[in-house]
């Protein structure tokens, strides 16, 4: 009898625990620590796996670079002549990227990371990435790729930090549709898609539409590309769209990110 | 030495499913390797040995994963009573058969028990399609590889155990 009490105490205190914990995001500190202790190992597999993959596709390279030689001097011929083209184009892009000083804001303010572990649940997406506080890394610092936004940093140990991607079901980003400057809040759905909610019916929306960060969730950067609208759906009884959005980012393919430092401490630090 | 053995087995397969099956497309919908691990602990060793390391992983897993704090935890702490609640029950540790039941019914429990979380999170229609197929997938894994991973952790394991008891008896010999 006492049995059966104990068990039953036990689950209605787990679920009360799990169900507090579930409604956001907790941390307890410890993190760091489990982090930090299995991180090391995670790097030195990772580290492994790729010099042997490297070593592979050289190994085939090889085999085929005799091949490609002969065509790539034919080709040179040709690209020869259009390179002087570009080389002028090459120059007015340089001239208009230093007008707007683009390049020296972002060599300043991002952190290149490496993606060393992923999420070990298949329900939610989470990398453990190898830069930390030690690198100036501090929680909720959005993290980014060439082709756009990536996620945020989540959790941040001394060496190593964990990014929840924008595909994470606990993710959300303030975004716009580019071209009719619609908003709406961008929401993982722990699949390589996303969705596009509270985006109103009275707004244009079409599928291929660019959708990038407004900025006013106060984490990413107003103006950061996110993805290609892929499917809109209208409901007849809803007042919102259902759209559905395709990344830029491959995040199945995620090896390197870029961490965006936090503008207005660095700021600070450099006038100090 | 079971100690070394459990904390060497928690490493391996905590860094071989974070890092070196992500590399593998064809694992993608792989179960959570560890519960075989917790299913042998259940079943082969003793509550106070087997215990402190369900709660260790519970708390590395949790800490790795974007999971809520508690998730895995819990799904091994269930996963372990049940396993020692059904070997008490019933003499079933060494029928090939239902051991394989059980890793099914493990990875099984412990998707039901994220289903459950990810529902108090926020509902969604179509995460009822996308888990059926999943825990499907991770089923027909745990069906077909569950065993082998406990077969392998006893048979290392028990020559583990020989050679610590061959090193004993060479120096209660030699004293």
């Amino acid at each position: 009898m006492v049995l059966i009490v104990g068990v039953i105490v036990l689950i209605a205190v787990n679920i009360i625990v799990l169900s507090v914990n579930s409604r956001r995001y907790t941390s307890f500190g410890l993190e760091r620590v489990a982090i930090s202790f299995i991180s090391p190992f995670q790097e030195l597999v990772t580290r492994s796996i790729r010099f042997t993959k490297d070593i592979w596709f050289q190994y085939f390279a090889l085999v085929t670079i005799a091949k490609e030689n002969r065509t790539l001097r034919t080709l040179l011929n040709h690209a020869s002549e259009k390179s002087n083209l570009w080389r002028e184009t090459d120059m007015a892009n340089a001239r208009l990227r230093n007008l707007l000083d683009f390049q020296k804001n972002i060599a300043e303010l991002v952190v290149a990371a490496e993606v060393i572990g992923k999420d070990p649940s298949a329900w939610f997406k989470t990398v453990i990435i190898d830069k930390g506080k030690a690198d100036g890394l501090i929680k909720g610092l959005p993290v980014v790729m060439p082709q756009g936004i990536a996620g945020q940093v989540i959790e941040v140990a001394n060496h190593y930090s964990k990014v929840m991607l924008i595909i994470d079901r606990n993710s959300a980003v303030d975004a716009l549709v580019q071209r009719t400057r619609a908003r709406g809040v961008l929401k993982g759905k722990s699949t390589d898609q996303c969705r596009l909610d509270y985006v109103l019916r009275k707004k244009d929306v079409r599928v291929g539409d660019i959708v990038v960060s407004s900025g006013l969730d106060g984490i990413y950067p107003k103006g950061l590309r996110i993805g290609l609208v892929s499917e809109v759906v209208d409901h007849d009884a809803d007042i919102f769209h259902d759209v559905i959005l395709t990344p830029f980012v491959d995040f199945e393919k995620l090896e390197e990110v870029l961490v965006v430092l936090d503008i207005q401490k660095h700021e600070f630090v450099s006038r100090k | 030495m079971s100690y070394f053995f459990n904390i060497s087995a928690c490493l391996f397969l905590v860094i071989l499913q974070t890092t070196v099956m992500s590399y593998l497309p064809l694992l993608n919908d792989f179960y959570d390797l560890l519960i075989p691990f917790i299913v042998y602990l259940g079943l082969s060793r003793p509550v106070r040995e087997s215990l402190p390391f369900v709660f260790f992983l519970g708390f590395i897993m949790d800490n790795l994963s974007g999971s809520p704090f508690g998730l895995y935890l819990t799904a091994y702490f269930w996963l372990f009573v049940a396993v020692k609640g059904i070997t008490q029950l019933l003499q079933v540790a060494n029928r090939l058969f239902v051991i394989t039941l059980i890793v099914a019914a493990g990875v099984l429990i412990e998707n039901l028990i994220f289903l459950g979380t990810l529902t108090v999170l926020g509902p969604d229609q179509q995460l009822a399609g996308d888990a059926t197929k999943a825990i499907t997938i991770q089923v027909l894994w745990a069906i077909w590889t569950g065993p082998v991973f406990l077969v392998v952790f006893r048979k290392i394991q028990k020559r583990l155990d020989a050679a610590s008891n061959a090193v004993y008896a060479r120096k209660g010999k030699l004293s």
